[in-house]
Parts: structure tokens; sequence; C-alpha cells
């Protein structure tokens, strides 16, 4: 047998993402943007009743809470159906019958679903920050106008505190934290479909475990504090624990939107351990998947 | 010495019922081999076993004993699927994409270069015959058209053999003769061809050799000659022939001690007649 | 059975990430960033469905909803109610500096101006009482707010104007003043303030003279209208020698 032949080519892998990609796209999943864009103009507009320093505060949170919803969503219900609609269409034979190995077509398929989520995380941020921007501004407009006549020091420091609750590196660093938290589910959710019957055990499990990801970090805190009476909990406890991921440690995004300083190294490290769960499940994906009868 | 295209060797696949201890025996010691060059076609029933058959020689699903070499690489490793081209059957390409777009897939995910791609695309729209439709949603294509791009896409890396399952499956008789030429010319190319079929007469007009599964055992396989061939018996077509000159004929006959079995006017097929009518102008 | 080895691999990634988690949980505490604690406590607070939005990621929107909802209470001057609500968003969000403030500042200004006005009470001591009430009520979500986010400065200013504006007592006022003004980020007025309450306490003249004067030496910024007015009251008090006394504004 030659040896010439990469064990894992980015050129089929490419071939594959992209064309998943095309796929998803064309089911219109960027509707739900539109659904965004609403939203936040929607609460933007309860928002008037309520003082102009909480109204960024509150598009903020909303904006961040819903990117996080409609990513981890988007993440979760387009990966499941990925595995199972190629073997319905047969296409998964033709690609397979290509000199494609399995890890390929699965390393493709996600990717695919990683470039809409950060084509969708990338869009929705942009409505974001223009909406949060042209806030801003009238905020600005109307603090100039209402300290005129006040020390120039504190127009400065009111004006200041508004521009701090803008944009900023650590809105940007909090998206990046959504965008990995959404690859781990996509990346999960293949792991899942892999060995899933149906489209709707895929989800509910994803879901399942969405939820338990997010008692994961009380759960282990108990288990390394030899907390729990019994055996059989301490069991309960540790399978927990060693099973499912900390989603909530992703969930430091509420307190960035709340204002709270995180240390770069801090977000560099949330978003590592997303990218090796990320990677992780792919592979386990592929011990699944690697001799799968089709 | 030249590795066969196929080379099945005591192949037996099972596959277990979930949740009882029984296990579904679809093969049963299944050896087969296909020669370079040849027009091989599986026979059988539904639920003989020929789908499972194409899909151990495609690494799709792995034998639970036995041999499978493909140009004498075992068809587990994607290395051996680098030479064969595959058409399942009735399938199902992504609508969205244009037949040229389709085809430029395929040919990626054969580690094709651009510049090649692209001439190799144009060279088998023509060949098929699909090059004004070239830029059209496949979604908008007919039954017969979709087995055709198939097709294409199934040689897009110039593979030395190709596996069709079922390739005229739903596909009218026009459609079917267009495919039954497309495979013909392939042949002539070089390109060993497996295919399977129910459809035994086109099995019988264009393949070399078969092999019949039944319950997941391979009953026959030999040259489709020898195997029609009725032993004892001779066929005469008569053009012109009186009622008379047959009775003489079956006199004849039995004074050299055999005899006359059938005697009728001669039928054409089916298909000769629908041909004949649809393409009249 | 192939399943039964991703098993096995599975918990053996999660033997090898566990300590990681831990770690950077540890680091998350550290940051005071994991201050809410998902308890029965929570649940009976903001209900079944509340608990599980909140628990599931998205308790900043929970947050939010109970804010508004506190607002729209607030709008219908039912104060048990936005008591409640505050108590709840404060809860969920607690790395939220302006839900502490709006709480403070609903209980401390605006209640307890209904209890001392409302008519339905006659006796002018219960209303009294009640308003008092309230001022410890925003004293009381300011100082959790404090210790929830001691990085801020704008909680302890707010406590500031709580301790001056409703308690009148300005040595308190003086020393929230001081406490904001350390905090990097403080607004520039923290340190003037802190030394103007300190003016108004009796028997601490000398030492709010000296924090003015320092100030007014700082140069043209400083020199704001109420600071020369309370350094020349300081300057009659402590007798200061003519020489030494800021010149008067000319106007």
């Amino acid at each position: 047998m030659s040896g010439r032949r990469p064990v894992v080519s980015l050129r089929r892998i490419n071939a594959i993402a992209l064309n998943t990609f095309t796929e998803l796209t064309r089911l219109k999943v960027f509707y739900f943007l539109l659904l965004f864009a609403l939203l936040l103009i929607g609460s933007s507009a309860l928002m008037a009743r309520i003082t102009f320093q909480q109204e960024l505060q509150v598009l903020k949170d909303v904006a961040l809470g819903a990117m996080s919803i409609f990513a981890s969503l988007l993440a979760i219900l387009a990966t499941a159906r990925l595995l199972p609609q190629d073997v319905e269409d047969r296409t998964i034979y033709t690609i397979l019958a290509k000199p494609v190995e399995r890890f390929e077509y699965l390393a493709g398929k996600l990717g695919g679903v990683l470039l809409l989520l950060a084509l969708s995380v990338l869009l929705m941020s942009v409505v974001f920050f223009v909406v949060l921007f042209l806030r801003q501004q009238t905020l600005l407009a109307e603090t100039a106008r209402q300290m005129t006549g006040l020390p120039s020091a504190e127009a400065a420091d009111a004006q200041a505190n508004i521009r701090h609750a803008g944009v900023t590196t650590t809105l940007v660093l909090a998206i990046v934290i959504i965008y990995c938290k959404a690859a781990l589910l996509a990346s999960l959710t293949l792991f899942i479909s892999t060995f899933a019957t149906t489209n709707i055990f895929t989800i509910v499990t994803t879901v399942f475990v969405y939820f338990i990801g997010h008692l994961q970090g009380t759960a282990r805190e108990y288990w390394l504090q030899n907390a729990g009476s019994t055996v059989g909990r301490r069991l309960f406890l540790g399978a927990i624990a060693l099973f499912f991921p900390d989603l909530q440690l992703f969930n430091v995004v509420d307190d960035v939107a709340a204002g709270a300083v995180v240390p770069v190294t801090l977000f560099a490290k949330t978003a590592g351990l997303g990218v090796a769960y990320t990677a992780i499940y792919l592979l386990f994906a592929w011990a699944v998947f690697y001799r799968k009868e089709l | 010495m030249t590795d066969p295209a196929v080379a099945l060797e005591k192949i037996t696949k099972t596959f277990p019922v979930p949740f009882q201890r029984r296990v579904i025996v679809a093969l049963r010691d299944v050896s087969l081999r296909v020669s370079t060059g040849e027009i091989y076609g599986l026979l059988g029933p539904n639920g003989s076993g020929k789908s499972t058959t194409l899909k151990i020689i495609l690494g799709l699903v792995s034998p639970t004993r036995g041999q499978v070499q493909i140009f004498g690489h075992d068809a587990a490793s994607a290395q051996s699927r680098a030479n064969v081209g595959f058409l399942p059957e009735s399938p199902y390409f992504p609508k969205y994409l244009t037949a040229a777009e389709m085809l430029s897939f395929y040919g990626k995910l054969c580690g094709m270069r651009r510049r090649e791609l692209a001439k190799r695309v144009d060279e088998l729209l023509e060949l098929v015959g699909l090059t004004a439709a070239r830029d059209r949603r496949l979604g908008t294509f007919s039954k017969g058209m979709l087995q055709r791009i198939g097709l294409a896409q199934a040689v897009i890396n110039e593979p030395e053999m190709v596996v069709l399952d079922e390739p005229t499956a739903g596909v009218d008789p026009a459609g079917t003769r267009v495919i039954r030429d497309l495979i013909l010319e392939l042949k002539r190319r070089g390109v060993t061809i497996l295919l399977s079929s129910h459809l035994l007469g086109q099995v019988q007009e264009i393949c070399d050799r078969i092999g019949i599964l039944a319950n997941g055992a391979l009953v026959r396989d030999g040259r489709v000659d020898e195997l029609l061939i009725a032993p004892d018996q001779t066929e005469l077509v008569l053009e012109h022939a009186s009622p008379q000159l047959v009775d003489r004929i079956s006199k004849a006959a039995a004074e050299g001690g055999a005899s006359v079995i059938r005697a009728a006017p001669r039928h054409r097929s089916l298909e000769q007649v629908f041909l004949e009518a649809t393409t009249e102008k | 059975m192939r399943l039964g080895a991703v098993v096995i691999a599975v918990v053996l990634f999660g033997a090898t990430k566990l300590p990681l988690e831990h770690q950077l949980d540890a680091a998350h505490r550290r940051l005071g960033l994991r201050a809410v604690e998902f308890n029965l406590d929570l649940r009976e607070q903001i209900g079944q469905l509340g608990f599980i939005a909140a628990l599931s990621g998205f308790r900043a929107i929970v947050a939010d909803m109970l804010f508004i909802e506190a607002h729209a209470a607030w709008e219908q001057t039912d104060w048990a109610r936005v008591l409640l609500l505050f108590r709840e968003v404060t809860t969920l969000q607690p790395r939220e500096v302006l839900f502490w403030d709006m709480a403070a500042w609903h209980m401390a200004w605006n209640a307890s101006t209904a209890a001392v006005n409302d008519r339905s009470q006659p006796r002018e001591t219960l209303r009294i009482k009640a308003q008092r009430e309230y001022f410890a009520l925003g004293k009381d979500f300011l100082e959790r707010g404090i210790r929830n986010n001691p990085d801020r400065p704008q909680l302890y200013e707010a406590l500031a104007r709580l301790y001056r504006d409703k308690y009148r007592d300005h040595e308190r006022a003086s020393e929230w003043f001081a406490k904001a003004a350390a905090v990097p980020g403080a607004m520039s007025y923290d340190r003037r303030f802190a030394a103007y309450e300190l003016s108004y306490c009796e028997g601490r003249e000398q030492q709010a003279y000296e924090r003015l004067r320092a100030l007014y030496d700082e140069g043209e910024k400083e020199r704001l209208p109420t600071l020369l007015k309370r350094l020349k009251f300081l300057e009659e008090q402590l007798n200061i020698p003519p020489d030494q006394r800021i010149p008067e504004v000319v106007r």
C-alpha cells in the first residue's frame, strides 16, 4: 500500500464543510436574525420607560442572552439532522464511496455547522453593535444637553461612563465565549447523532445534557468535597461530574454584561476549554462512526 | 499478475437483531470475482443480499467473516475507493446545487485540482448529454437526468471500476437506453462495471458475466452466454415461412431424431415497439 | 463493543478535564462570578419556570424580565411587590450594580416618601416608623450590593448619598464617599463630597479644613463654588490667620 495519501485531507474536509454550509443556508435559517433584530429593537422600545443608564445595561443583557439562546438552538437543531438526512437521501453513500475517510466526513459536517454559527454570531453581533452604538450616541447627546452648566470634569465623567457601557473588548470576548459554547454543543450533538436512531432522540438527549451541564459544576464541587451521604449518591454525583461538561463556566457572559471585570487570561482559558470539548466530542463521534454500518 | 477488480472471498455478513439473541444472515459464504474490463451483473430478488454485497465492496459495511479486495486493496481502506465510482439506488443529490456544482463537489472529494476538474466537468456533462442543463438546479431534474448526472458523478475521477445499484430503477425506456449506451461507452473505455438489477432483459443485453443471489447465497455465477444456453436446443428464426414449410421442417426434424418444441410468430419486445413509436418523427 | 470503549474514553476524558474545570471554577469564584447559589430558596422566590430558565443559562434575561416587572410594580406603587421583585433580581444578577442601586433607591427614596405621606395611616409615629424601615431596606440592599461588588464605586457612592440625604449622618456619608473615591474608576467629585460632608461634622472641622485646603491647592480644577464656600466657612470657624486664607472670590 502506498503511503502517499495524507491521513486527513483538509481539501476534502473543506469541500464537505462548504457543501454542508450551503445546505444549511438553503434552509432559510437566517430568518431568526430578523427575530433577533426585532427583539433588540422591541426591547429598547420597552426600555424607553426606564432610565437611560439602565437602558444600555438591559440592551446588553437581552442581546447577549438572545445570542446565546439562538446560537445554542441553531447548533443543536442544525447538527442533529445532518447525519440522518444524509443517510435518508443516500448522499452519504455517494460521499463515502469516494476516497473520503469517515473522519473527514464528520469533520467536514461539523466544519459546515461551525461556519454557519460563526456567520450567525457575526451577523447578530453587527445588529447588536449597531443598535448599541445608536442608543449610546443618543444617550451621549442627551447627557451633554442635561449637563450643560455643570462642571466640565463631571460632564466628562458621565460621558466616560456611558462610553464604558458601549462596545468594548470585553463584550467582544464575551461573544467569543458564546460561540465556543455553541461549537461545543454542535460537536456534542454530532457525537450523539452518530449512535442515535432518530432525530428526536438526538435533540432530546442534547437538551438533556445541556440542562445537566449547567448543574455539573454544583455536582462536581459536592463530589470533590466528598459530600453526599450514601454510596449511591456519591456514584451519581461522580457520574455527572465525569460524563458532562460544565456549561455554567461559559455563563461568565452574564456577569460580563453586568459589567464585571474579567481578565483576558480567564477568557482564554474558558475558550480553550470550549475548543478542547469540541475537539474531543468530534473524536468520540469518529470512534463510534468509523466502523458504523450504513 | 494483475489483481482482479473485485475479489470476495467467503464473505459472511450477519446483522444482530436488537434486544434479541438472534442474528439475521444477510450473506453466507459468498465468493465472487469481477475481472478488469468486464460488465458484471448481480441479480436477485429483493432482500437477496445484492445491496449488502455492493456496500461491502464499497467499504460502507464491513463483513462479519471473509476477505474483500478491490484492485488488491482491503475494501475498508479509503485507498480502495480511489479507483471506484458509485451510483446508489435512486440517489438524491443536493437539490440546491447545479449540475456543474454537484460534479465539482464530488471531484473535490476525490482530491482533484481546480483546473483538471473544470475540464473534466465539461467533458462529463457532454458525455451524459447534460451540457444544456449545466447551470440548472438538480431540484428541477427528471429521474432520468438525475440518473445520468449520478453516473457522471460516479466517474468524475476516471475510476477503473464503477458500481451501479439499480441504475435504471424508475427510469423510462428511452432514459434506460441512454444509460445502457453510457454503460457500454464506459466499457469501451476500459472501465470495469459492476451493476445490480432485477431487470433481467437489460442485464442479459449488456452483461458479460452475471451472478445470481438468493437468500444470501450466490447460486449461479458465470458468463451470460454460457448460462443462457439451453443444452440440446437450437433456435431457428425464419422470415416469410409458410405453414407448409414449417410442417415440412417439423417432419424433417422428427426423422433426424429431434422435435420442434414451439413454432409461433415471433414477438418483438415491448421496448422495441415503444422506442420505435416514441422516436418516430 | 465499541460503544463500551467510547463510554470508557468519555470517563477517562472526564477524569482529565475535572481538575481543569475545578480550577477554572475556582478562578471564577475568586472574581465573584459564581455568586448565585441555585437552591430551594431561589426556586421559591422565582418559581419553577424562572428557576429552570435561570439554571439553563438565561439567568441575565430572567433578571431583566423581573426588573421590568419591578418597574411596572413601582408605577402602581405596589411597594411590597417592588421589594420582592428586587430581591429576586439582585439574587439572580448580583454583579449588576444598577439593580442594587435601583432597589435601594426605590426603597429609601420612593417607598419611604410614600410611607411618610400615607393618608390611610393617621398616626404620625407609625408613618415615620415605616419610613425608617424603608431607609433600612435601602441601606441593606446597598450593603449587600457592595459585598458582591467591592470593586465598583457606584454603590459606595449611593450609600454615602443615603446617609447624607436620608439619615443626615454626615460622618458616615463622608466615610462612604471617601471609600468610593478610593475605588478605581470613581467619579472625581467623590473626594470633594467626602470633604464637604466632613465639614458639617462638629469636632472634625480641622480635618475637613485640611482636606479642602489640599484640594484647593491642587489647582483651578477643584476650586468650585461649593468648595470655596465650605472653605470660607471653615476658615471662619477655625479662625485661620488672614494671610493663610484663600483670596476672596470676586463675583
